[in-house]
């Protein structure tokens, strides 16, 4: 019987550091410097971001966290009213998943004014670590 | 699976239930206490707590959350202790599926102990399985229908090809 009772204790602690290293990386923002274009943009409907940074959002139609970056998204347009960031389901767009190996939704790619990737994250960033890699962008060599 | 609508309950337009996001935490919950119960004690009232808790599953999986007995229960605790509005509504359909692998899982321990006893090793392991994730939800809201979405997509698009 105490044997079983510390096996189940054993269960419920291990899923516990499971869940809280799962939710430590979830949506922490990983930084590209901006060498890899996110083709197909045009696919998505995220064209003209002429002169302003923009993002897209891969999701699913019944993604509870997906309605959190949406709601995080449009807050930071209310900061930097020229950001312009696009949804699509990534069951739709699979081409775009594969070629960025995009393994879970929602998965956020932050683009600089020419397509380019400046960072990504899976799950929910933070708004303020959004903000950061948008003020960054002028730091990127447009030549790169 | 086609759910028939329940009075009081919120569906979206297309008539898809719309779920408060505790309420699948509040259930995994319980079914972490019943499962963690059943693996310390086992023998006959081991079994029946599975048994009891796949039923459980089967309720929610094949009648929908609408009906589930611990989404109901939570409904009447959400009332009592007076714990207000949703801080977020969900589409049943990733928690459903949830009850779904539930069911299945906790089923194969059920067949196991049909078969083989209730000292069926392969039941106990079904047991563990089940109240590992089930606790995971409890105690963090991973979303795991949300990170098989993609798995789920890919699988079709080759099955289509």
């Amino acid at each position: 019987m105490l044997l079983r009772l510390l096996l189940v204790a054993a269960i419920v602690v291990t899923m516990a550091l499971v869940g809280a290293w799962w939710q430590r990386r979830d949506g922490q923002v990983v930084s590209s410097d901006g060498r890899f274009r996110a083709d197909h943009l045009d696919a998505v409907g995220l064209v003209g971001l002429d002169g302003v940074g923009g993002a897209l959002l891969l999701g699913s139609p019944t993604c509870a966290p997906c309605v959190t970056v949406k709601q995080i998204l449009t807050e930071v347009v209310d900061e930097r009213p020229d950001f312009r960031w696009v949804y699509a389901d990534a069951a739709d767009h699979l081409d775009i998943a594969d070629a960025h190996h995009v393994m879970r939704v929602p998965t956020l790619f932050v683009l600089d004014h020419g397509g380019r990737i400046l960072a990504r994250t899976s799950g929910v960033p933070a708004k303020r670590d959004l903000l950061r890699v948008l003020d960054r962008e002028g730091e990127l060599d447009p030549a790169a | 699976m086609t759910t028939t609508t329940r009075p009081g309950l919120a569906y979206d337009d297309a008539g898809n239930l719309l779920i408060d996001v505790r309420g699948p935490r509040f259930g995994a919950a319980i079914t972490t206490l019943v499962l963690a119960t059943a693996l310390v004690i086992q023998g006959p009232v081991g079994v029946a707590l599975v048994a009891f808790q796949t039923v459980m599953f089967a309720i929610s999986t094949f009648a929908g959350l609408a009906w589930s007995p611990y989404g109901s229960l939570f409904r009447v605790v959400k009332r009592h202790l007076d714990l207000g509005p949703p801080p977020e509504t969900e589409l049943e359909g990733p928690p459903r599926f949830a009850q779904l692998c539930g069911f299945v899982v906790a089923g194969i321990g059920v067949v196991a102990f049909a078969l083989g006893g209730a000292d069926a090793v392969v039941g106990w392991v079904a047991v563990g399985i089940v109240l590992a994730l089930s606790s995971l939800l409890a105690l963090t809201g991973i979303c795991v229908g949300c990170e098989l979405y993609l798995v789920g997509a890919r699988l079709r698009a080759r099955g289509a090809a």
